[in-house]
């Protein structure tokens, strides 16, 4: 009898202690830290199996970093979950150790690091994190480029141009801390806040974010209501998996920008012999494929196309089939009924067949590209928009602008479509992912993106043919590939998350 | 705040500093400033990989690229034919051996494939004068030509020269009974099993990788779909060694011999060698001899143009006057042989043991152990030395005269409708169940056909006493493997014996393997890319086109091949040794962009 008790209370305790832990962003991002710094560590390890020194000390970095990491995490662990129910300054200290390790590329010891060092954090302070994050992140990328025989000729003002740019993210992280934590931000933030919405040029999702935040909660009237919209951010923020994945995608797109300036673009693409099928090297980090290009700076140059192809090739047919979906919806009837019928003809045909029957009548270039896989989403765009339309076209709030006169295109705009946004978000962002998958798998198939052109498709189809004499030219891009599909889904999944009205 | 502030400043000059000292990737040149040219190509997405390497070379060299790859050889012709390009790129390969075919088809006004079209009296007149020339004075021809057609004019950019690659089991097969013809089809009668019990049982397998077969008739098609099968099922009276040296093994001659004046060509006929046919899925030997009126039927098929409305190889045969059986022996002592002076009766029974007693036009008569044989000759309309290596083609292939009329009579050869009408050798009807309609003359007789591959049994009259070319290997398979991946994958896992063509890619991973051997050898397959010489088109300037010649750079693409390809200088360097070297030259190229936009002149 005392056994069963004391089981219960064993288990009742372990509950409670999850619970606590869950809760705990410390613990989060430190237990993924040292997982994935373990995870990499045991890669690198097996890249230097063979005694190269390059890979040895990769693999030793990685190996203190998740065994530094992991003894943090028990400590956090410990001290949450024990009496004090909360991180200790002292271990708070430790935080500082986490941070030079983005020096390496493993940028969640960095997140783990700032998530620890700081006791209060609120979303303007994780956002100011990623965004620091992100701009270290381009310099640290960028100086691999340091290891080849020449730069771009606008490299140094590039890496200065960032290094300058990181300063200032820094020098924003102080003001969020010292202006942010209030009801609503200090007046004093206000430049702060329009700097950092102009971070959105330099493809800076996440300071572009903490901008309109602060701005949001300065300009909203009523204090004591919370602005919807940055409630859902803020959701969205305590899922780690889904900052993470946001951290891939937005990080992508900056560098797309970025390698503008620090990226030589004729490595990417003129060929040269000399180092044909080169092993990974620091000149060279994932080798060189059979023509004797840097297949590192070709899948950089490839982030910008595919990211390009697969988020107009997204957002175009949400447009169009939002616009029929919501205009079915809301009539209803013959109009309904004429829509969807030509939609379901269209949905008919499997998506990638009809990519490949418009690029063989149209030819091979990257307008057609888009054009064709944007038409075959259209008619599940138009579908989600209707379904959701038809819930929220009955509700009395529509009634009572339709008994005020409101004109249809005011009530479609106005109240149904921002009523019926929320599932759209999610399947656009969730679609870009497969969108990229799309653009790369018709490359592969040799119509997609011309042949010569980096894009992760392509440089994967270079690299299939070397699979067994060389995997690395397949492995990285298809590495790159599975990353970024998987950081839209998990950004998906959390967003989903975040907009479901009954997790609130 | 104010520390950060001066922190950050400081970072910014010592990070401007560095950049003003940064070192920049462009290196200054010598060149004459142009005016940007744009270059459209054409390719096939089979050639991607030679596209890329030109599309590199040719930015490198200061033109603006344009890509045109297309899916396959329709739309390249569709795109070519409406003059969509600057350069389009193909190949040729001269199955023959000599140098007429090499050039004629590709550069005469007059020739199938000339592609530009490239119309210059000068090059139609060189092409001409070489046909006739023996060997040694044609290669002083053929180097003219080649100096004229690339060196001065242009015309025709020259990539590289393939290296012919294959693959066999060694623990399956003998290595002696591989060849590796350089111009020819693979030859099937040689194969040997190391372990000779399995010649009755074990299906040897071969691939090529198209199912979409054209024809089985030797004469309605010169292409890579049945080049192989028809040169196996069809025996030649001559034949070419591995050197594309002339040679009269596994031909249907003993010997043959050439007149004086070199229009006059005599071949010694065997009497070993019967027709096939298939009954009940199984080849059968039908007790009928190829002899002499089978080969006169069939080479004047093959020279007709009016034969047959779908009739593709008679350019080969035209220089042919007259193919007739020489019945009196006395013709033979009389006419002087060509080499050696001598009667050509004494370079005929060079070839064999009974000498040549008498001679005849009727089959039953033949009895070469007795001494009756039967002598073909053929007359060409000029001196023509050439033509043995177009009689040794496939299209020269010796049918059965009844059982090519039985199919062929039915209809007007110049009205013949593939939809409609059932011609000798039609694959969909052979596929189809026909198999009867084929007799085949050659080592193997087709048995089945469908569209994964093709059966084959060996012809049990094919000169079952002669130890040296009687085929051992009693069933063979032609499996179709679409792609090349797949078929080294194919060989590499035991379900194919012998792989026809390795990927210079491949060769080290197939060679990985102990029981795999790869044979190299060079070969007459060229890659070059034709220029668009149409009216309106900026290559007709001389100058555009040697600006682009002189931007190539042959070494990238031996680079790119593992060493597998050669340079090359024209169609004719795999045949003669003319001595021209391509070279890159930027500047050379510069100067006649330059040239052509008019802003230097000589």
């Amino acid at each position: 009898m005392a056994n069963t008790m004391s089981k219960k209370e064993a288990l009742y305790a372990k509950k409670v202690a999850n619970r606590k832990l869950s809760g705990s962003l410390e613990f989060t991002t430190s237990r993924l830290g040292y997982q994935v710094s373990a995870a990499l560590a045991l890669v690198f390890w097996f890249f230097a199996r063979k005694g190269s020194v390059m890979w040895m000390g990769v693999a030793a970095v990685y190996t203190v970093a998740a065994l530094l990491q992991y003894v943090i995490c028990k400590k956090i662990v410990k001290e949450v979950t024990g009496e004090a129910n909360a991180v200790s300054p002292a271990t708070r200290k430790l935080g500082w150790l986490l941070l030079p390790f983005v020096f390496v590329g493993d940028f969640f010891l960095f997140i783990a690091g700032c998530m620890l060092i700081k006791n209060n954090k609120n979303l303007e302070y994780q956002l100011s994190v990623y965004s620091t994050l992100v701009s270290i992140f381009i310099i640290v990328v960028s100086m691999l480029n340091l290891f080849k025989e020449t730069q771009a000729s606008t490299f140094w003002l590039g890496i200065g141009l960032y290094g300058l740019y990181t300063v200032l993210n820094l020098v924003v992280m102080q003001a969020v801390r010292k202006y942010t934590f209030g009801k609503k931000p200090d007046k004093k933030f206000l430049p702060y806040a329009y700097i950092s919405v102009a971070g959105l040029a330099l493809g800076n999702v996440f300071s572009f974010l903490l901008g309109i935040v602060a701005l949001g909660k300065y300009y909203n009237k009523n204090e004591e209501v919370n602005v919807e919209w940055i409630d859902v951010i803020r959701r969205l923020f305590r899922n780690y998996m889904a900052c993470i994945g946001m951290f891939i995608v937005i990080f992508l797109l900056s560098v797309s920008v970025a390698s503008n300036l620090t990226f030589e673009y004729a490595i990417a693409i003129d060929n040269n012999f000399r180092v044909r099928l080169a092993a990974p090297s620091l000149m060279y980090p994932f080798g060189c494929d059979d023509y004797g290009r840097c297949v590192f700076t070709r899948i950089i140059f490839g982030a910008r196309i595919s990211l390009l192809v697969g988020m107009i090739s997204t957002i175009l047919p949400c447009l169009v089939g939002g616009m029929l979906g919501a205009i079915a919806g809301y009539y209803g009837g013959k109009i309904d009924n004429m829509i969807m019928r030509c939609l379901d003809v269209l949905a008919a045909v499997p998506g990638i067949l009809l990519a490949i029957a418009i690029i063989a009548a149209l030819g091979v270039s990257t307008v057609n590209l888009i054009l064709s896989l944007s038409i075959g989403g259209i008619s599940g765009y138009a579908r989600t928009v209707r379904a959701q339309v038809l819930g929220v076209a009955n509700q009395e709030f529509v009634e009572a602008a339709k008994a005020c006169g409101a004109k249809d295109g005011t009530i479609i705009f106005r109240h149904i479509i921002p009523n019926s946004l929320a599932p759209v978000i999610v399947r656009v962002t969730m679609g870009m992912g497969s969108a990229v998958l799309s653009t790369s798998s018709l490359s592969y198939l040799g119509i997609g993106v011309e042949a010569h052109i980096p894009e992760w498709g392509n440089i994967l189809k270079a690299g299939s043919k070397f699979l067994e004499t060389n995997p690395y030219i397949a492995i990285f891009p298809g590495i790159a590939i599975i990353i970024i599909v998987l950081s839209f889904n998990f950004f998906g999944d959390g967003l989903r998350d975040a907009l479901d009205p009954k997790l609130k | 705040m104010k520390k950060i502030i001066a922190l950050a400043l400081a970072m910014v000059m010592a990070f401007s500093l560095v950049a003003c000292g940064g070192g920049s990737s462009k290196e200054e040149s010598e060149l004459i400033a142009t005016n940007p040219e744009t270059i459209k190509i054409l390719a096939q997405s089979s050639s991607e990989a030679n596209a890329n390497i030109l599309r590199d070379q040719l930015s490198k060299a200061g033109f603006t690229v344009e890509m045109n790859t297309v899916p396959d050889s329709a739309s390249w012709r569709q795109q070519r034919e409406a003059g969509n390009y600057d350069i389009a790129l193909t190949g040729w390969t001269t199955v023959t051996g000599n140098v007429d075919y090499a050039v004629r088809g590709i550069y005469h006004s007059t020739g199938n494939y000339n592609y530009g079209p490239i119309l210059d009296e000068k090059v139609d007149q060189l092409i001409d004068k070489g046909a006739e020339e023996t060997a040694a004075n044609a290669a002083v021809t053929y180097t003219e030509l080649e100096n004229y057609l690339v060196t001065e004019m242009a015309y025709t950019l020259p990539i590289y020269a393939s290296m012919k690659m294959m693959a066999y089991n060694n623990e399956l097969l003998t290595a002696e009974g591989i060849f590796q013809p350089k111009s020819r089809p693979g030859r099937w009668e040689m194969y040997e099993y190391v372990d000779a019990a399995n010649n009755d049982t074990r299906k040897l397998t071969l691939t090529q990788t198209s199912s979409a077969v054209s024809t089985l008739d030797p004469i309605q098609a010169n292409d890579g779909t049945m080049n192989t099968l028809s040169g196996n099922q069809y025996i030649k009276i001559i034949n070419l060694s591995d050197d594309d040296e002339i040679m009269t093994d596994s031909s249907l001659s003993h010997a043959y011999a050439v007149g004086e004046g070199n229009a006059t060509y005599y071949f010694l006929l065997r009497d070993d060698v019967h027709f096939a046919k298939t009954e009940n899925g199984a080849a059968v030997d039908t007790g009928v001899l190829v002899a002499a009126d089978d080969v006169v039927f069939s080479l004047n098929r093959a020279k007709d143009k009016e034969t047959i409305n779908t009739h593709k190889t008679n350019t080969l045969h035209e220089h042919m006057e007259k193919i007739e059986i020489v019945t009196d022996i006395e013709e033979l002592k009389t006419v002087k042989d060509s080499d050696t002076g001598a009667a050509i009766i004494d370079t005929l029974n060079a070839g064999v043991e009974v000498p040549v007693a008498a001679l005849t036009a009727v089959d039953e008569e033949v009895n070469n152990a007795a001494g009756t044989y039967q002598v073909v000759k053929v007359t060409t309309k000029y001196a023509f030395p050439q033509v043995l290596n177009y009689l040794a083609h496939q299209s020269a292939g010796i049918l059965h005269k009844e059982q090519v009329e039985l199919y062929n009579s039915k209809f007007d050869g110049m009205s013949y409708d593939p939809n409609k009408d059932i011609c000798y050798g039609d694959y969909a009807q052979v596929k189809g169940g026909m198999t009867d309609m084929l007799w085949c003359s050659g080592p193997y007789q087709l048995i089945k056909a469908d569209d994964y591959g093709i059966e084959y049994e060996k012809n049990p009259g094919y000169m079952p006493e002669d130890e040296r070319f009687a085929p051992s290997i009693k069933y063979l398979y032609m499996k179709f493997i679409k792609d090349t991946t797949s078929a080294t994958s194919a060989f590499r896992a035991g379900e194919v014996d012998i792989l026809g063509s390795v990927n210079a890619n491949d060769v080290a991973t197939v060679e990985g393997d102990a029981k795999n051997t790869v044979l190299k050898r060079s070969s007459n397959g060229v890659t070059y890319a034709v220029f668009n010489l149409l009216e309106g088109s900026k290559m007709t300037d001389v100058n555009m086109r040697k600006a682009v010649l002189y931007a190539i750079n042959q070494d990238d693409f031996v680079a790119y091949n593992n060493g597998y390809v050669m340079p090359v200088y024209s169609t004719v360097g795999t045949l003669v040794e003319t001595g021209n070297v391509h070279a890159q030259d930027l500047v050379k190229s510069n100067h006649h962009l330059a040239l052509a936009q008019g802003l230097v002149t000589e």
